[in-house]
């Protein structure tokens, strides 16, 4: 007997020829989540198969899995060999754990049978070991509709039996659309925008800006660590620390006080592109959700927006603050978040920020200092960290 | 690097270090234990207890040992109330440590609280206690010197009206900042607590005085150690490196603390002569002589801190503990010191490695600084 995990996927099915390369990365996904539990990763007929993982650590293997991109379900299986006898006891065993808890319930047995030379065929197993689940254990009763318990066969070069499934992540594998440059901060938002386009395949790299002594170094860690939980689902990300305050003091000193906030989104968005073409990325990514604050009204979206020329993707646009805490939570970027250590976007914000700002006269306002010589300074101090 | 935290905590004496190492590397024996060496350990601890207990004009059997202030404050509150029984009314001065505060705050319910106001210097006002003193009052816990404005408050004359008004009431005294700075006698308390960390010792130990006579119901219940008061294996390292930093202040005290106050007066004169610089508390030479609070108007405190660290001037707004949590300095509102007053303040805590030519730079500095930040505020 042995210990399988079987792995479903997504969308790849939707994929034609470029097929093998989605599950190229998935496969090499799954073997980076499983470094260190000696698992052996295959591919066989539209699924992945895990052996190796030993019993003990089936559950963190799960647990990983539940984090990669590209898989749409997961179940810790055991394979047997296609022997009736050692099926039916197998089944006994897993049947016993799933309705272990309970006085009564429900299940229902299916069978998928790709091994045609097997000498019953699915029909015929599942009402057989229906029969064999009566009688062993007499709490149960059959319902094909609405079972509590679904037990599944498979019957392929083994036959792997299973009665759980568990809900992948979903998305695309990593790595299979590119790579992006993430604008993060020490919110709520971005870090859930990085999930959500890394969720769709992309790398990341992010630009996160600091406004020492404005900003305190646990606002630095902070970020550090939403970039590393963040990096538990994309992968390794390269994290750009740049200092901002300079340019934030040269704004608040010489620019018009309403336009502030709308200005130094416009520079940050300028250093981030500077930062993704260093990289190699192709967007930028922000938190952005529709009229949440000043800066985020269409309007300010599109002063924002006229700074740079790379596609800004904003996952959150249509998102209530409700969803996005909903998923800030499931990530476990939440209680990083609300750290009360203060980011540089809230530092000199303006009693009555411009809401509908004219880009012209943004264009105008930012011209009134020369902010190259800063930008270039910005990027020369910036700390590079791998986030892993 | 100048370092003007020291109400957050103190670097370890050498002194201390050393003889907590020593209890660690070759007297590591349990003082519970039976054979010789063990014998000796303890009479260490027990002649450390003797030392820290005359501090206070105690007797050794009075002094229990403990984790910190923390513990302390925590196991006087609970410890007495348990071994009380009954319900009744607890007074808490309002601005107390939240490790008094807070521990007092989960009491509401089963007592009433009551809590005793400050004056504008943040000073316990003993006319609205003494109202406040009735029969049915069960507990009362008032610092003896504020960790946040260093200011004193009238210990005798408080014990004198709660024993007088509320005869069976206990008065529990947070001594964490004032051990050792500030003159203080057990004769006007019946629960006073030490915090070692706060003098130079390591961190993990301090103590807790409870008067003969005084019902205590103990802390943690376990070998019976510490007069099956508060049980857990006898922290040698802690109590004879706090041991080596009483020792310490003991030798040189009077000196010690004309040297800290020379040093206050010195940093508040200094801070005077810089344009909206407002102290928060008492008068200087009125307050405890190592603490200082000032109010820099025109820049957020936090901000001010960072600057002044990248100068190597380590310094805090309100006190360590609460520079996490968000919002309003309960300290400072109970004073009245509110809005852009309390956004600025500072706090400076000197101890007597401390210099006066650090008074000077870090004022230098500071003035530096503001000229830059005041550039800059909020609008």
């Amino acid at each position: 007997m042995e210990h399988v995990l079987l792995i479903r996927y997504d969308e790849i099915h939707l994929k034609g020829l470029n097929r093998p390369f989605f599950e190229r990365k998935l496969i090499n996904s799954i073997k980076c989540a499983l470094s260190g539990l000696d698992a052996d990763v295959k591919k066989e007929q539209g699924r992945i198969y895990v052996y190796g993982v030993s019993e003990e650590n089936t559950e963190e293997a799960v647990d990983r899995l539940t984090r990669v991109f590209g898989i749409h379900s997961i179940s810790p299986a055991v394979g047997v060999d296609k022997d009736w006898p050692t099926i039916v006891s197998a089944a006994k065993d897993i049947m016993e754990r799933a309705a272990a808890n309970s006085k009564k319930a429900t299940f229902k047995c299916f069978c998928r049978r790709s091994d045609k030379g097997f000498f019953m065929n699915s029909e015929q197993i599942n009402r057989e070991l229906g029969h064999e689940m009566l009688e062993a254990f007499p709490q149960l009763s059959v319902d094909i509709r609405e079972p509590d318990i679904k037990l599944c066969v498979e019957i392929r070069e083994m036959a792997f039996i299973y009665a759980e499934e568990i809900m992948g992540a979903g998305g695309m594998p990593t790595g299979t659309a590119g790579l992006a440059t993430l604008l993060i901060s020490g919110g709520i938002d971005s870090p859930v925008a990085g999930y959500m386009m890394a969720r769709r395949g992309l790398e990341l790299t992010a630009v996160h800006f600091y406004s020492y002594p404005y900003t305190s170094e646990r606002a630095r860690d902070k970020v550090v660590e939403l970039a590393r939980i963040v990096s538990k689902y994309a992968g390794h990300i390269k994290l750009h620390l740049v200092p901002f305050t300079e340019i934030q003091l040269a704004i608040y000193e010489k620019c018009p006080p309403k336009e502030t906030t709308v200005l130094m989104r416009r520079l940050m968005m300028k250093i981030a592109e500077k930062w993704a073409e260093k990289d190699g990325s192709r967007a930028l990514i922000t938190g952005e959700a529709l009229g949440q604050v000043a800066s985020q009204t269409l309007e300010s979206l599109c002063v924002t927006n006229d700074a740079v020329s790379m596609p800004v993707f904003r996952p959150l646009i249509g998102f209530d603050k409700n969803d996005i805490v909903a998923i800030a939570k499931k990530i476990n970027t939440f209680e990083t978040s609300i750290l009360p250590y203060e980011d540089c976007c809230t530092v000199f914000v303006p009693q009555h920020p411009v809401t509908k700002p004219e880009l012209a006269k943004l264009r105008e306002s930012e011209a009134m200092v020369d902010f190259s010589e800063m930008i270039e300074k910005a990027m020369e101090d910036t700390e590079t960290l791998d986030i892993a | 690097m100048i370092y003007l935290d020291n109400s957050a905590t103190t670097r370890t004496l050498d002194a201390a270090a050393e003889a907590a190492a020593k209890y660690m590397r070759q007297d590591f024996f349990n003082p519970s234990a039976a054979y010789s060496p063990a014998v000796e350990a303890e009479r260490a601890v027990n002649a450390a207890r003797s030392r820290l207990a005359s501090m206070i004009h105690a007797a050794p059997e009075e002094i229990i040992y403990t984790s910190g202030g923390t513990e302390s404050n925590n196991t006087a509150i609970f410890g007495a109330l348990k071994a009380r029984r009954g319900t009744g009314r607890i007074i808490v001065g309002a601005t107390e440590h939240p490790s008094v505060y807070s521990a007092i705050m989960t009491l509401k319910g089963p007592y009433n609280v009551t809590e005793a106001r400050v004056d504008s210097t943040g000073t316990q006002d003993v006319n609205s206690l003494m109202s406040a003193l009735s029969n049915d009052v069960a507990f009362v816990s008032i610092m003896h010197v504020n960790n946040e404005t260093g200011a004193i408050n009238d210990i005798p004359s408080i014990y004198k009206a709660v024993k007088q008004r509320a005869p069976g009431a206990i008065m529990h005294v947070d001594g964490v900042q004032g051990f050792l700075k500030v003159p203080f006698d057990a004769r006007y308390c019946d629960m006073y607590s030490i915090s070692g960390h706060k003098f130079h010792a390591p961190k993990g130990v301090g103590a807790l005085y409870i008067k003969r006579g005084v019902r205590f119901a103990g802390g943690q219940i376990g070998g019976g150690q510490e007069r099956n008061l508060r049980s857990g294996t006898t922290n040698t390292p802690g109590i004879m490196g706090m041991e080596a930093a009483i020792e310490y202040y003991q030798a040189n005290l009077d000196e010690i603390r004309r040297k800290l106050m020379q040093m206050k007066l010195r940093l508040a004169k200094n801070l005077s002569f810089i344009r909206d610089a407002y102290i928060n508390g008492p008068e200087p030479s009125l307050g405890a002589p190592h603490i200082l609070n000032v109010s820099f108007l025109g820049v957020r405190g936090e901000v001010l801190l960072h600057a002044l660290e990248e100068k190597g001037i380590y310094v805090s707004t309100g006190s360590a503990c609460s520079a996490h949590k968000k919002g309003k300095n309960r300290i400072l509102n109970a004073m009245g010191v509110v809005g852009n007053r309390q956004e600025g303040a500072i706090r400076f805590s000197i101890c007597p490695f401390n210099t006066e030519d650090e008074m000077d730079i870090t004022a230098d500095v500071i003035e530096e600084q503001l000229a830059f930040l005041r550039r800059f505020k909020r609008r």
